[in-house]
């Protein structure tokens, strides 16, 4: 019995021969063969040309762009150039960083700048987006009518207009650092230039106090873990929170009056004849010279006999010693007046001509100040006690702000932007991620008794997060490569530094490959994360 | 320690009551004043046409929907805009889907915990113990590690009684737990409930399932444009109808 084959079949293999090839040709694992050889093939033709239009450049800039030190050319040279002195000054630099530092630190300060950006930029805009995400979908007609205004407006304009506007329209247009706004009255002011925020200075004593809140956390991780078992044993409810941040608090405190108890590193310069022995003693010496009992009576004297009566003492510039010995003064309730210097030398100078009746810095310097002094043992030196962490405090002085820490305008402008705008993105992420839990879901959450509050977290977030964290990667990952827009406002970060060595140094390739380098680097461990993440979330199914 | 045997006890004479429930989407009047009160350990099946009405019904005893006219009274709370009042019945009631409901991203222990442990307040030994309980009595503990997708429907539908009884209601609402299920599935469902009407749950179930209704049901009630038109026994109900809305709903669903 002959087999059936079927008509195609039969033409295919006994056609004319272009016949047979059409057939050769169609089938399809043929095509997958031959559409790999011709992607690969593009591929080749593609880098050739790229990389022979580079090799030529290369070649023609060659004498100027790959020179060792030695005067030969090598490609290995490539970045030589980036030893030299730099030349130019950054208005915002984490590290120490002056014009003649090379162009390594000069990229090194562009480098944290954009890292800072990005990490505070990508905290803020999380927590913006998550609030205005469930706002929009809040039961509140005014609240999701709010984050649905914001949303759009943030979504319909330019980044960059948004950058330009925020700086010109909003921050340069705060009024000025004589009438900064001060919110609630806090110590933080707010004015065309910029943001001055308390500072939390670490002293020479916090390493004795971190030992034993580290010691505290171990603690409190024990007790934690051990009474949580027990609980889930038998069921009965121990206030594990409570009695764990009270161990906690109880250690830390040991640690922080252990800390001050033993540090020796802050002292002050006094003259022998002011009998000054320590700190306690200026209530003594100031009551003599405002010649009153108490020293509760020196705020009801004139102006002027209280300005008089003020503790004249001399500080470095910036030092944590000002920080120390003004909060023990505003303690003791003494009038003071402190005087900054730059270098030890010119304090010295101003104590030596009774300018200043003391200069409070580290003994270490101190010591050495001392010796220079002509009348060397008339001078003592005292010790000041030091917390482990003491608040610098932002002052207005004369025109400029001393103490605290200071954000630059261009910064304070970019960082508003940046969050403001990836915040609306993000919050449409967090709807969308909500609102593709299905109403199911919810339903059952609410028939089983749980609360609202727990129906979000145990229920819908964990799943509505499975759809967030993939568009959130790309959105973490836009802002953090956006930071270069602040090129356009003169923020200096890692663009703008390169930008500068670029016009300065002619290395126009060496720097965008550097910059690259830099900004995948940054992307791939974001991106690294998150999938990792993203990659535990994932529903388990058939 | 309740047992679980059966529901806890109730003291009161009348578990449900309603009295004129009116509920209304929009301009459109879903339930139409509707009276019902429903002993302890009474098994009560409602049927009737599509859109009629039942699960809004069922789902206001819960305050899924909300009513908006009239009272309803559970195990001698009313539901009211009072927000711990429906917590406290919440508790009391248990509710199984049509479409199954269990949490995807939590295994099939953790799905039936999750209520006890935050709501309960139990601990988790215990609720894993009660819980492995429920599982081996609907017949899946072997399924306990295992993540709901891998399940198939009618082991899922398991499941979601199994989470639902390990908090202990007193009051099973069931809104056709049948009706996304395969057929060969529904009678490995249709078991576990009939073992529950048996253990002395009171049971308000809606369904499409005459079998079912007529074996273990105490009353059937027939539902139609948001009104009870019909309450009666199995018996009557089937083979002596008094309404004729009645016999025309029996005489199309009897045919297939």
């Amino acid at each position: 019995m002959k087999q059936e084959v079927s008509p195609q079949l039969q033409e295919d293999q006994k056609g004319p021969w272009w016949r047979v090839f059409l057939s050769f040709i169609f089938d399809v694992r043929v095509l997958g063969v031959l559409g790999q050889i011709g992607f690969i093939l593009l591929v080749i033709i593609i880098a050739q040309t790229i990389g022979g239009n580079f090799s030529e450049n290369a070649s023609r800039l060659g004498e100027s762009q790959f020179i060792c030190r030695d005067g030969t050319f090598s490609y290995r040279c490539a970045y030589d150039f980036m030893d030299s002195e730099s030349g130019f000054d950054i208005a915002e630099t984490m590290i120490d960083y002056v014009n003649t530092d090379p162009y390594w630190t000069a990229f090194k300060v562009g480098l944290l700048n954009t890292l800072k950006l990005a990490l505070l930029g990508v905290t803020l805009t999380t927590l913006i987006g998550i609030i205005a995400g469930i706002a929009r979908l809040s039961d509140n007609w005014l609240v999701s009518k709010l984050a649905l205004w914001y949303v759009e407006l943030m979504r319909n304009t330019p980044l960059l207009i948004q950058i330009v506007f925020i700086y010109f329209g909003v921050v340069l247009a705060l009024p000025a650092l004589k009438e900064a706004i001060q919110p609630m009255g806090l110590p933080i002011f707010l004015s065309e230039r910029g943001l001055n925020l308390p500072k939390l200075i670490f002293t020479s004593s916090a390493s004795i106090w971190i030992a034993f809140l580290i010691l505290g956390i171990i603690q409190f991780q024990v007790l934690w873990t051990s009474l949580g078992r027990r609980e889930e044993r038998t069921g009965q409810a121990s206030n594990r929170v409570a009695l764990g941040i009270i161990s906690l608090v109880i250690v830390a405190s040991i640690g922080w009056f252990t800390a001050s108890a033993v540090s020796d590193t802050q002292g002050m310069l006094v003259t022998k004849g002011s009998r000054i022995l320590d700190v306690g003693d200026l209530v003594k010496f100031t009551l003599r010279r405002a010649k009153v009992n108490h020293i509760d009576d020196i705020a009801a004297l004139p102006e002027e006999e209280i300005s008089a009566a003020a503790f004249q003492v001399c500080v470095l510039e910036d030092s944590s010693s000002e920080a120390n010995l003004t909060r023990h003064l505003r303690g003791l309730k003494i009038p003071y007046n402190i005087h900054r210097t730059d270098r030890p030398d010119q304090a010295t100078a101003k104590f030596a001509d009774g300018t200043c009746e003391a200069f409070a810095a580290s003994k270490s310097i101190l010591a050495a100040e001392r010796a220079t002094l002509e009348n060397l043992t008339g001078n003592i030196i005292i010790s000041i006690k030091e917390s482990p962490l003491v608040w610098s405090l932002p002052v207005l002085e004369g025109l400029n702000m001393v103490g605290g820490s200071k954000v630059r305008p261009e910064f304070t402008a970019l960082l508003m932007a940046l969050v403001l705008f990836y915040g609306g993105s993000i919050a449409e992420i967090v709807r969308a991620g909500i609102l593709s839990v299905s109403k199911g879901q919810s339903e059952a959450a609410r028939a089983l008794g749980l609360s609202e509050g727990q129906r979000l977290q145990l229920v819908v977030m964990p799943q509505a997060l499975r759809v967030i964290i993939p568009p959130l990667i790309g959105e973490f990952l836009s802002l953090s490569k956006d930071t270069s827009l602040g090129f356009a406002i003169g923020f200096p970060d890692m663009y703008a530094v390169s930008y500068t060595t670029m016009n300065q140094s002619g290395r126009v390739l060496q720097l965008f490959v550097l910059m690259m380098l830099v900004y995948m680097t940054i992307s791939i461990v974001f991106s690294g994360v998150l999938n990792w993440y993203n990659e535990r979330a994932k529903l388990v199914e058939r | 320690m309740a047992t679980m045997e059966g529901p806890s006890q109730s003291f009161v004479d009348e578990i449900i009551v309603c009295e004129n429930v009116h509920k209304w989407f929009g301009e459109f009047e879903a339930l139409r004043g509707l009276d019902l009160r429903v002993k302890p350990g009474e098994v009560i099946v409602i049927i009737g046409p599509s859109g009629s009405g039942k699960s809004t019904f069922i789902r206001c005893l819960n305050r899924l929907e909300e009513h908006q006219d009239g009272r309803i009274i559970i195990d001698g709370i009313e539901l009211s805009h009072d927000l711990r009042n429906i917590q406290v019945v919440r508790r009391e009631v248990g509710m199984v889907f049509q479409q199954f409901n269990l949490f995807p991203h939590l295994t099939v222990l953790d799905n039936i915990t999750l209520a006890p442990i935050n709501v309960r307040k139990w601990s988790r030994d215990h609720a894993e113990e009660l819980a492995m309980t429920w599982l081996h009595r609907v017949g899946i503990p072997e399924q306990a590690a295992k993540f709901p997708g891998q399940l198939s429907g009618g082991q899922q539908q398991r499941v979601a009684i199994a989470r639902t009884l390990t908090m202990q209601p007193k009051i099973l609402l069931f809104d056709e737990p049948t009706s996304a299920l395969d057929p060969e599935m529904i009678s490995e469902v249709l078991d576990v409930m009939r073992d529950l009407a048996r253990s002395g749950y009171t049971i308000l179930a809606v369904t499409h399932e005459m079998g079912f209704a007529r074996e273990v049901a105490n009353r059937v009630i027939f539902m139609d444009a948001g009104k009870i038109v019909e309450e009666n026994t199995p018996d009557d109900f089937f083979n002596n109808p008094k309404e004729e809305r009645t016999k025309l709903f029996l005489s199309q669903i009897l045919q297939h």
